[in-house]
């Protein structure tokens, strides 16, 4: 037999998978979200993969820039019967027996293998980025709706700071100062993109913790730890067993007694907070998080390479996709193939996590769901 | 509380906030162990190492920093923010601020009426063909806004418009500054369409709006998205709320329905939007007055921070904070004529 708490725990897990169906329904009825998904999903898989299907030893540049090494900023072909865009009077063309299906860069470099070894180094930042900075700010955000009075003051008023800029100017400082390395662009965008996180849950939490479930929650104890209450017990146990001592000398330690019971006693309520908070609460209000955090991630991706693109970048040779624009920069109206086919695939990738993104929010929105 | 009183609750804490960037701000670009040296825009290759002992001394960089803070506190409520290095022929940095700050102020506007005009009808056809083949494209184009990275939209534009349509022989538009003519008129505004239109050069004033139409509608096209999706979600609430359904049975046309009962509900959030939008674009949209060389603050105060110029960073991030937080008031003062359900 189970016991009736298992038996609501699993009804509570059954509702949240009849839920979640139901939103995969709703998700499935969106083409666009559909081809979001696909598209999202195709670019995760390239950039597990990337590092297989194309060597990665072909990124290190054998020549300077224009000079040695390959074919510098020759037009593309697209296939052996005739030119793919006819991109302009003065661009060279290359006639040789490489086939580049998206020309070269200033190093030589095959673009299309450039841009694929690319992919990967901006997803795991953004992937970096966004998670990092979601669940500090979540948590931030929690500890500002939940405890309220000056903590939540404090926090906000520190998020205030941040909201006076948008995101690429600080960013920019930050990196400036930080110096040029991707440990340190990634910080500096950690930086200024927790704090719409914060300000997000704290309004989920604040809604949330006058609902009435937190209140019954509340008055029934909620799962007083059982360990808080095991290791009472044991402590109950150890002083009874010096229950002699009640009329002896040794009184005085009956104080510790009442010490740990009532330490114990603090971190059980800590514990019950924490536990409504995380088990319920959070569980309850963690929605429009996951949504910002698929939004943003395509909004990281662009701020990540824009500051690359700035000039941030470690080495100009980094097979980065903003680092491979900043590469077509100076060379837009010769070769610019590098430009339109680096942002292009920046664009792609973006769009496809937007359109998850919105596509989520649409439908676990309460207000628009039906 | 009363409004006024709500006012000046946050007029108190925008010197907070202003308070706590200048700190930040000061500390990143002064005493940042792995910074740039604030000297360093201020001398060249040239001088000799009592010299640049000398400019920093003479710029109080040898203070210790909290020093160095009180006296930049004590001399910029006088209205002195120091001098900016040679890169901007060492100007006063709030001299450099001003004189280019009317360049971002045409092509904010010009922005932000673009997305406005584009954005909202965007997302009203949106919301009233929910799920259907005009919403979908309007999600498409809206969607493509915001993940298109700023710099290679510029760049897109510019190809086509300046270079391909030179090449094709097509009449093009001017890829980069703010004007072709500069000195011919008088400068009264300091923003060149202004300035023509009062000088009465029309010649001037075309040129001028020439320059800016690729340059607001790259902004443009980036922001309309996030006001296009606010508006339909704010349209798509609305539409579900029972006054609409009693004017609907009373028998009103739809087009009434929608533009005179539900539009003015739903576009109050857009209200808040577009005033962040329009603060955020003021304090100047670095990269695509980089990437078009547009001779507004954006563009300075990048050059800025790759020269580590304190001085200018300074104004320009203490003048930024000051635009937003005075935006967000003004939003939410204008909030309370909107929807007199909002009580401070």
């Amino acid at each position: 037999m189970k016991s009736n708490s298992a038996k609501a725990r699993t009804g509570e897990w059954k509702a949240r998978w009849a839920d979640f169906k139901y939103t995969l329904y709703l998700l499935r009825r969106n083409p666009l979200v559909l081809a979001g998904s696909f598209m999202a999903l195709f670019f995760i898989i390239l950039s597990l993969l990337a590092n297989y299907i194309i060597d990665p030893n072909l990124a290190i540049p054998t020549g300077y820039p224009e000079s040695g090494g390959g074919y510098p900023f020759h037009r593309s072909y697209m296939w052996s019967k005739g030119h793919f865009i006819n991109w302009g009077p003065d661009v060279r063309l290359h006639e040789g027996p490489e086939f580049f299906y998206l020309g070269t860069d200033g190093w030589g470099r095959d673009l299309l293998k450039m841009i694929i070894l690319a992919i990967p180094v901006d997803m795991e930042n953004a992937i970096i980025i966004t998670l990092i900075a979601s669940i500090f700010g979540t948590l931030l955000g929690t500890l500002a709706g939940y405890a309220g009075g000056v903590v939540d003051e404090a926090i906000l008023r520190v998020t205030d700071i941040f909201f006076a800029f948008p995101a690429l100017v600080l960013a920019l400082v930050f990196a400036a100062m930080f110096g040029r390395s991707i440990p340190t662009l990634r910080l500096a965008i950690i930086l200024v993109w927790w704090p719409p996180y914060v300000r997000l849950m704290r309004g989920q939490i604040l809604s949330e913790k006058e609902k009435s479930y937190v209140e019954a929650l509340k008055a029934l104890g909620a799962a007083y730890p059982k360990t808080f209450i095991r290791i009472q017990e044991r402590f109950d146990v150890v002083f009874d067993k010096i229950v002699p001592l009640r009329a002896g000398r040794l009184r005085f330690l009956l104080i510790f007694q009442r010490v740990i019971n009532g330490i114990l006693d603090q971190l059980a309520l800590l514990g019950m907070h924490l536990r409504i908070l995380f088990r319920h609460i959070l569980l309850n209000s963690i929605y429009p998080v996951l949504v910002q955090a698929t939004l943003d991630f395509g909004g990281v991706i662009l701020t990540f390479s824009a500051l690359m693109f700035l000039g941030f970048s470690p080495s100009p040779s980094l097979p980065e996709l903003g680092n491979l624009a900043s590469d077509g920069y100076s060379h837009v109206f010769d070769a610019p193939w590098l430009m339109v086919f680096s942002g292009l695939t920046m664009l792609i990738i973006a769009l496809a996590f937007n359109l998850v993104g919105d596509g989520l929010r649409d439908v676990l929105d309460p207000k628009l769901r039906r | 509380m009363k409004l006024y009183q709500y006012v000046i609750r946050r007029l108190i804490l925008m010197i907070f906030v202003l308070f706590g960037v200048s700190l930040i701000v000061f500390y990143l670009a002064r005493g940042f162990p792995t910074g740039i040296d604030p000297v360093a825009p201020y001398i060249h290759a040239r001088m000799t190492a009592e010299q640049i002992a000398e400019v920093r001394r003479i710029h109080g960089f040898d203070q210790p920093l909290y020093i160095q803070y009180f006296y930049w506190v004590r001399d910029a409520l006088k209205g002195d923010f120091g001098t900016t290095g040679v890169w901007a022929n060492s100007r006063l940095a709030i001299d450099v601020f001003l004189s280019s700050f009317p360049y971002t102020v045409q092509l904010s506007v010009a922005a932000i009426i673009l997305t406005v005009a584009i954005g909202i009808p965007l997302g009203i056809i949106s919301a009233i063909k929910n799920n259907r083949l005009p919403d979908h494209i309007s999600r498409i184009i809206a969607l493509t806004g915001y993940s298109t990275p700023s710099y290679w939209f510029g760049f897109m534009l510019q190809l086509v418009f300046f270079y391909y349509f030179l090449i094709w022989g097509l009449p093009h538009l001017p890829s980069s500054g703010a004007s072709g003519m500069e000195g011919a008129v008088p400068l009264v505004t300091g923003m060149p369409i202004l300035d023509g239109l009062f000088a009465g050069n029309l010649e001037y004033t075309l040129d001028a709006i020439a320059h800016l139409i690729l340059p607001a509608f790259s902004l443009a096209f980036i922001s309309l998205g996030f006001l296009a999706r606010i508006v339909r979600a704010s349209m798509l609430e609305v539409l579900r709320q029972d006054y609409i359904t009693l004017a609907r049975s009373k028998g009103l046309k739809e087009r009434v329905v929608i533009y005179r009962h539900a539009m003015k509900n739903a576009l109050i959030p857009a209200v808040t939007l577009t005033g962040i939008f329009f603060a955020m674009l003021l304090g100047g949209a670095m990269i695509t007055e980089y990437v078009f060389n547009w001779p507004g603050v954006g563009r300075l105060s990048l050059l800025a921070v790759f020269q580590g110029d304190s001085n200018f960073i300074l104004v320009y991030t203490l003048a930024l904070a000051l635009i937003v937080v005075i935006a967000n008031l003004a939003v939410d003062i204008v909030y309370v004529f909107l929807d007199p359900r909002i009580k401070y």
